[in-house]
């Protein structure tokens, strides 16, 4: 295992061009899912005040 | 069969078609991610011509740097579709493209430097190959600092896709920059991009990753373009209609409905 993980001695440079990969490959989708939830929170937020302007 | 391509066009049919291909665009990146690099990792040797180990790099190295080109030459279809037809979807799609490939020449530029000190010695050299991808990163980063810069949609997004245009210059660029036709001419660090030159079971790795990346591609550049819709279409009625924009809080409806039956 730990021979696995070391990679001929070269495990620093494999597995951090794999974690940096790996991260923003993560951040990114995280990211837009913030973001849609933002955007429709936004979108809610006019529209209830649109509905409560009609009513008055 | 004759399909009617600019149905799809409309941001209308777009965005519940989108939300249903992202799942399984999905599945498709992960299974395929996870494959390849199993196979590359586990079912492969652990030299390559002269490179040790390190060389396991390339399985998300190339599949990066591939896309990076791959998603430029596809935003400038969809900005230059944009400028030809004048479809809004096209623009859009076009913007959501353009984060993707940036984050795609990333992972290349590090993925490629750390590649880079263990068979070159060094992180970093103003070798053509590796200072046209620089370019191209900053490109990128160009398009969409013009695009954010400009607060009519309809300016930035033609803007933006004029600049587009104009980068594509590179992406052949940046291919011959190692491929080229005299090596006493140009002397390139970066390996030639030859795919003879790789063993075919280190190939089935590669190609399988690269797919997995496209695959990934797909899914978070169809959710930008439906976030990019929402937001650009947020006053029209459909959206407004849209289940997710619904203000009825389920959970109280629920509740309504209950009371309602027992009275």
């Amino acid at each position: 295992m730990t021979e696995f993980f070391s990679m001929g001695g070269f495990g620093i440079f494999i597995w951090s061009a794999m974690g940096i990969a790996l991260a923003l490959m993560i951040l990114e989708p995280v990211s837009l899912i913030m973001k849609r939830r933002s955007v429709i929170k936004q979108i809610k937020r006019t529209k209830r005040l649109d509905a409560r302007r009609k009513q008055n | 069969m004759k399909i009617n391509w600019f149905k799809y066009s409309a941001p209308m049919s777009f965005y519940p078609l989108a939300g249903k291909l992202i799942p399984l665009f999905w599945i498709a990146a992960i299974m395929l991610i996870l494959g390849g690099l199993y196979w590359g990792f586990f079912k492969t040797a652990d030299i390559l011509n002269d490179q040790k180990q390190y060389y396991r790099i390339i399985y998300v190295h190339v599949a990066s740097a591939w896309m990076a080109m791959w998603l430029y030459a596809v935003m400038v279809f969809w900005a230059m579709l944009g400028l030809i037809f004048n479809t809004r979807l096209s623009y859009m799609l076009a913007s959501a493209t353009a984060v993707t490939g940036t984050v795609m020449t990333i992972i290349a530029l590090a993925t490629g430097a750390i590649w880079g000190k263990t068979s070159w010695g060094t992180y970093w050299d103003w070798d053509p190959k590796l200072t046209t991808f620089l370019i191209l990163l900053f490109v990128y980063i160009g398009y969409i600092a013009l695009q954010s810069a400009i607060d009519d949609v309809r300016r930035s997004d033609k803007a933006s896709a004029l600049l587009a245009l104009v980068g594509l210059a590179l992406v052949p660029i940046i291919y011959y920059a190692v491929n080229c036709p005299d090596p006493t001419q140009c002397a390139s660090l970066h390996q030639e991009s030859s795919l003879k030159r790789v063993e075919s079971n280190i190939l089935i790795g590669m190609l399988v990753t690269t797919l997995g990346f496209w695959m990934y591609s797909f899914a978070t550049t169809l959710m930008r373009a439906r976030i990019i819709v929402l937001e650009r279409e947020r006053s029209t009625t459909w959206v407004s209609n849209l289940p997710e924009i619904s203000l009825a809080e389920t959970s109280n409806s629920k509740i309504e409905a209950r009371t309602e039956t027992r009275s």
